[in-house]
């Protein structure tokens, strides 16, 4: 018995160590059912949340902000460079471009829904036990619930949608639907609609990062399916926290401001 | 002396059964996670019969008898589930009706609780006087603001502005409907994400946080003791102001699972700058046998925009006369 | 044992009589005007079931026969999905009818003091109480 024990203590310590580290890992963890355990802080690099596609720089959206906040370039992470749009619905997202100041929902602090969330510039901590997934995104405290092995479909639509997923080898897949269609897949005004399928898959690339593919469908926007790709890196600072990024009082100005009270004449 | 010793013996069996028949109990209703840490995950109801305070002609009456609890919860019932029967034009009659949506307090779950309130210290059950430079605190705000209501969101309620609602808040109380709450559990870590905001993210390693960064819902670090989850709450910010607290609040919560369908939840508030003593409470959290949906508060509020628009409407009208 | 047993039943009494009511968390009373009261028949265009409050938009046609569309305010769906109702439950095109206030800004928005569909069928479920609104034990 008492071995028993011992040894239970030590892997747990193990296990814990192995999960609040601070540092680098060497091999990509595993969760006690055997699968890969994605668990832990990660984030983004790239500027896909400028735009999904390739792109030089651009000036910023209001020129006195300056250099600071032009666009950065990016390679793009759509696979085959450009996204297939049908061609009323291209339309559409050049609309979203050129109003973006006013009509971003980033900017409104609404929750960035799947997959914008991902590549957001601000990390985002993954929580996994066997049977649910808890995904909690730093901006506008965004909250994924993915059930594992999952096969419901979602009463109503929502912002972060409804997720099931299953495992395929060592490959996390993901099926997301229920998305209302209200949020952007980018700062450039790219889209899809509440008709979007969605399927994200995340696989082990190294102890310390993760391939993010996503495969979205969508036949009133896009003539066909098409694929996004990009590593997730993990956080390896010390003493790391999501810290809050409650955007919305920095919102209300912009929602709400043409209603305050006049100023006494 | 020959017979003392089977009586002895009795004795000391006797005594052995009393003392392992409680901790066969917790041994029973223990359940695991698949990491080995006691299980609380589940999505529950906060609502419970007691009320929040003790009326004060109780005194320190602790408990009902089962007779009178009897009574109590039917009324208590009753109370919270009313036909909401307003007289048409009247501002009461400005509103939805709850049973449409379903919206009653407690959704149709109760659960047995006896106590005549959730606070249990003080004695009286009744949350301790404010002292005064909490007294000023709160009638400065409620000055700043008198006649300036409506100028602007920032001026409304941090549940109007979406921000923090504040039964999600350590510590956690039952309030009005969507009184619900998710526990969710992973290796190292316990999210408990109340229905009607953020999630509170709880590392169970009992670290200590080493920035200083208030956040809205404060810091939390867990640890478990035996089968109870223990988590201290500091960190606040300002604004949060839970009850005229200021941001030194101290909470402290013990969450425990008590069978299948009941976790108990036990806390306890320290702010020497707020409360002239600290105060506890307990109450059942009990299995909601539903799922939370989404609070995406901030994205569907036309309420904000509908509030401040009628108000200029109304001294619009106002100028005219 | 007399004091406790008095106070008791003024306990009792107090609780009788106080409306401890699920509040509303806004200021209704700003939002809509009691004063002016509206009751319509209309075709639904879109069903927001979404917090913190839900919207229904229907399409009212007015006593000159223009279309004109309303937004009504209820509740927080969350506790009508725990019960089975899914985004399918109010079809686009159902007719609904509905009592409520406009808003004070003059806007065709209302809340929707009741609302059932228009061939007397309650909204969500079936009779005139929502499953779970009563006094149960586990």
């Amino acid at each position: 018995m008492k071995p028993f024990f011992i040894t239970l203590f030590l892997q747990i310590l193990l296990a814990a160590q192995q999960v609040y580290a601070a540092g680098p890992l060497i091999e990509f963890p595993r969760a006690s059912d055997g699968h890969p355990d994605f668990s832990g802080v990660w984030q983004t690099l790239s500027s896909a949340h400028w735009n999904i596609e390739p792109h030089v720089a651009a000036a910023a959206v209001l020129p006195a902000l300056g250099a600071q906040f032009a666009v950065p370039p990016g390679m793009g992470v759509v696979a085959g460079g450009t996204i297939p749009y049908l061609p009323e619905a291209k339309a559409q997202r050049d609309r979203n471009f050129t109003a973006r100041l006013l009509e971003d929902p980033e900017g409104k602090c609404y929750l960035g829904g799947v997959p914008r969330s991902t590549y957001m510039p601000y990390p985002f901590q993954i929580f996994q036990n066997i049977n649910e997934i808890v995904m909690v995104y730093q901006f506008a405290t965004g909250l994924r619930r993915i059930n594992v092995g999952g096969t419901e479909e979602a009463p109503l639509d929502s912002w972060m949608g409804w997720s099931n997923a299953r495992w395929d080898g060592d490959t996390l897949l993901v099926e997301v639907s229920g998305l209302n269609g209200l949020t952007w897949l980018d700062r450039a005004g790219n889209y899809a609609s509440a008709n979007a399928r969605i399927t994200e898959s995340y696989t082990p690339l190294g102890p310390n990062h993760v391939l993010y593919e996503v495969t979205i469908i969508d036949a009133t926007v896009f003539a066909q399916p098409w694929k996004i790709s990009m590593p997730l890196y993990r956080i390896v600072d010390a003493d790391f926290r999501l810290l809050e990024f409650k955007c919305e009082q920095f919102a209300e100005e912009k929602l709400y401001g043409h209603l305050r009270k006049p100023e006494a004449q | 002396m020959k017979h003392t010793q089977p009586t002895y013996l009795v004795s000391l069996l006797a005594a052995l059964i009393v003392l392992t028949v409680p901790l066969h109990v917790c041994a029973q209703e223990q359940r695991k996670t698949a990491w080995g840490e006691p299980d609380l995950a589940g999505a529950y109801t906060e609502f419970t019969i007691a009320p929040l305070e003790r009326p004060e002609e109780l005194g320190t009456k602790e408990y009902f008898t089962p007779a009178e609890a009897e009574i109590f919860q039917l009324q208590r019932l009753e109370e919270v589930n009313q036909d909401d029967e307003t007289e048409p034009g009247t501002q009461a009659d400005v509103h939805y009706d709850f049973g449409t949506y379903a919206l009653s307090a407690n959704e149709g779950i109760t659960s047995p609780n006896l106590r005549t309130s959730i606070i249990i210290i003080p004695n009286n059950g009744r949350i301790p006087p404010l002292v005064p430079a909490a007294i000023t605190r709160r009638d400065a705000r409620g000055d700043a603001r008198l006649g300036h209501e409506f100028d602007g969101p920032e001026n409304r309620s941090l549940t109007e502005r979406c921000i923090v609602w504040p039964s999600t808040l350590p510590p956690i109380l039952p309030g009005g409907y969507n009184s619900n709450l998710q526990i969710f559990q992973s290796p190292g870590y316990v999210i408990i994400q109340g229905e009607m905001g953020d999630p509170r993210i709880i590392p169970t390693d009992g670290r200590i946080v080493t920035d200083s960064l208030p956040q809205w819902i404060g810091n939390s670090t867990g640890r478990w003791e035996g089968a109870t989850l223990v988590i201290e709450t500091t960190g606040f910010n300002d604004n949060t102001a839970w009850r005229n607290a200021t941001a030194n609040m101290h909470v402290t919560e013990w969450l425990t699972r008590l069978d299948d369908d009941t976790v108990e939840y036990r806390f306890r508030v320290e702010d020497p700058q707020t409360w002239a003593e600290p105060w506890e409470g307990v109450y059942p959290l009990t299995n909601l046998n539903g799922l939370l949906f989404e609070y995406a508060c901030t994205e569907g509020n036309y309420g904000m925009a509908n509030i401040l628009s009628g108000e200029r409407a109304v001294e619009q009208q106002a100028e005219k006369q | 044992m007399r004091s406790t047993k008095l106070g008791l039943l003024l306990f009792f009494t107090l609780m009788v009589l106080m409306t401890v009511h699920v509040q509303a968390h806004h200021a209704f009373s700003t939002e809509f005007d009691s004063s002016h009261p509206v009751s319509f028949k209309g075709t639904v265009t879109k069903v927001e079931l979404i917090n913190p409050h839900s919207w229904i938009h229907i399409v009212v046609v007015d006593a000159s026969g223009a279309s004109v569309t309303w937004m009504i305010e209820g509740g927080s769906p969350n506790a009508l999905v725990r019960r089975g109702v899914t985004k399918a439950s109010i079809p686009v095109g159902s007719e609904l009818s509905v009592t409520g206030y406009q808003a004070r800004d003059g806007s065709n928005k209302a809340v929707g003091r009741d609302i059932a569909f228009a061939d007397g069928r309650t909204l969500f479920f079936e009779g005139s109480r929502a499953p779970g609104a009563s006094v149960t034990s586990p």
